[in-house]
């Protein structure tokens, strides 16, 4: 039976769930503290059986599960890997999990003379043929799947140029096409933006970072927004130069705080993750920042004038 | 060769060629300055990627190695062989072949066959489940040995070698740790072959009976039993198949059918 305290996420109240890792996996089932989903990385549970899909079965009878994807590679101009399509659709099967999800990125292509995968969420050109292979491959797996899937922003650390000629520029007039054309939902990871705002700050090319994450919000379609995730990051100054890194591996900051607050009183009631990754805490620290979001979320949903919440169903 | 393909192509070689650099030069017309920083962030991030996912497939190894000798290697191995899927935990098959042509590490020869052990370990772990059907061993009593065989454990692996590798595994591994003993097995030049099976949802490894090692294989071919207990000789089936059956390594009798033909299915 589901702990879940609300079933409709876009109807009164955001749904608060955290990411759930390796070290939590006993002490949260003991626990089985309430929230209103779990969320996992559905390549950890790949596996054709084992002591970790048994885990994942086991909280799946307390817990709705997100599966939020880190290798789909949606963005390969060498396609989607049909093994991996093909795992990630049993592990639908068996887990009916609440939300599918993964990144507006690349990992596949050539190398030499094999197709591989560099495990990591690498940026694409904001551009008509960026847009046009990821559109083609969000649909081959949604109809893999039959239901939509979820597409997050990333944090980037590498920026292409795009000429205006070739189609969409900025990354939210990206998205939303993306969004528009094959029906997926968006995943808003407002860390992410504000990551790449302090990048952007850094060389200059954007001036405040939090106006210019409320900006980029303000952008983005309303009714594609699907979730949002929320994260620490980390400043890094080394012999190469100053960058901030998403490492998901801190307490969410007060900035983000607020633009999350900007996002939901824009988007509505949002299910919402708190995600960590490395370094990670206790899980009463999770606990708490789900509780923090959870809290923030109502505050700003209460606020909104029944006239202003209608316009956001 | 489409534009984004040329561009994702050329960020992949910037990743994984080695030195790094090589590749990394074409990217500056299609990317915005500064690049060669975000560069240097996906390629650590890539090689820490290399040494948590190879740690968790070889911690032995690891130990063996030691914290930076372990990276090194762990690095070097993500630029020749890199990853090909997207799921992290099938990669570092490769590895133990790797290892053998690694001219630093010929002064400890057995170190391949432990990274073997570690590898069918791993993917015992990750086999499909199966259940016991003890009931189905009354089969044993009922058929001939020529129609019938014997269902092993998932993930049920032999690990041959010309170490003491269970002995090096298990001291690094289990609780009750006896480093001299692998230490004098080592000096002895001493021989052993790992089983490796799982017992329910954990995945077991221990030195297989020279007797019992040719049964175990030939089963693991679906050998009828008479074909698998003529290669096995010296073993008394009697004594083994209720030990084999306690410890989770045999799961149930399976009755070979023939069809018209006379083909077994």
């Amino acid at each position: 039976m589901f702990r879940a305290r609300k079933n409709n996420p876009k109807a009164g109240t955001s749904t608060i769930g955290i990411g759930w890792r390796h070290p939590h996996y006993s002490e949260l089932l003991e626990r089985l503290p309430a929230l209103d989903f779990l969320e996992v990385h559905s390549e950890n549970f790949f596996a054709a059986g084992g002591d970790a899909l048994a885990t994942l079965e086991q909280a799946r009878q307390s817990y709705p599960i997100s599966l939020h994807g880190v290798g789909l590679s949606l963005g390969s101009a060498a396609g989607v890997d049909a093994l991996h399509l093909a795992q990630l659709a049993l592990l639908v099967h068996r887990i009916e999990p609440v939300r599918v999800s993964d990144h507006a990125s690349f990992a596949r292509g050539v190398f030499k003379t094999a197709t591989v995968h560099a495990t990591d969420l690498l940026p694409l050109p904001f551009n008509r043929e960026a847009l046009d292979v990821l559109c083609a491959n969000v649909q081959q797996v949604q109809d893999r799947l039959k239901r939509p899937l979820l597409v997050e922003n990333l944090s980037a650390y590498l920026n292409w140029k795009s000429q205006p000629e070739q189609g969409p520029t900025s990354e939210t007039d990206f998205l939303n096409q993306l969004a528009h054309r094959t029906g997926c939902a968006l995943l808003v990871d407002v860390n992410n933006l504000y990551v790449n705002a302090l990048n952007a700050q850094l060389t200059g090319a954007a001036g405040d970072p939090v106006m210019h994450c409320h900006t980029w919000l303000d952008a983005i379609a309303t009714t594609a927004v699907g979730e949002i995730h929320l994260a620490g990051h980390t400043r890094v100054s080394d012999e190469h130069g100053e960058i901030v890194i998403d490492d998901h591996g801190s307490r969410v900051c007060n900035e983000v705080w607020c633009i999350y607050q900007h996002a939901v009183a824009r988007f509505g009631p949002t299910p919402t993750l708190v995600e960590w990754d490395t370094d990670i805490p206790p899980l009463d620290v999770l606990l708490d920042e789900a509780a923090r979001a959870n809290t923030l979320a109502n505050m700003v949903t209460q606020a909104l004038s029944p006239s202003t919440a209608e316009q956001h169903p | 060769m489409s534009a984004l393909a040329r561009q994702q192509q050329a960020l992949l070689a910037a990743l994984f060629d080695a030195p790094p650099h090589t590749g990394a030069s074409t990217l500056a017309d299609d990317l915005h300055p500064p690049w060669q920083r975000g560069l240097k962030v996906y390629q650590a991030n890539g090689h820490a990627l290399a040494v948590r996912a190879l740690s968790a497939c070889y911690p032995v190894l690891a130990q063996l190695l030691g914290e930076d000798s372990f990276a090194a290697l762990a690095r070097a191995f993500w630029h020749t062989q890199p990853p090909t899927q997207g799921d992290v935990a099938q990669w570092g098959e490769g590895l133990p072949a790797f290892l053998t042509h690694n001219d630093q590490l010929q002064a400890e020869p057995y170190l391949p066959d432990v990274a073997r052990l570690e590898w069918a370990q791993h993917l015992c772990a990750m086999a499909a489940d199966a259940q016991a059907d003890l009931q189905s061993f009354q089969l044993l009593m009922e058929c001939e040995p020529a129609e019938v065989t014997l269902v092993l454990a998932p993930g049920c692996a032999l690990v041959q070698s010309d170490w003491p590798v269970v002995s090096i595994w298990s001291a690094h591994r289990l609780a009750d740790s006896d480093f001299a003993e692998a230490s004098h097995r080592l000096k002895a030049g001493l021989c052993e072959t790992a089983l490796v099976w799982r017992e329910g949802l954990r995945p077991r490894v221990r030195e297989a009976l020279p007797v019992e090692t040719e049964l175990i294989a030939g089963l693991r071919m679906g050998q009828p039993l008479n074909q698998a207990l003529d290669a096995a000789p010296a073993l008394d089936f009697t004594a083994w198949l209720p030990m084999a059956v306690q410890t989770g390594l045999l799961l149930a009798a399976r009755s070979l059918q023939r069809d018209s033909a006379g083909r077994r299915s």
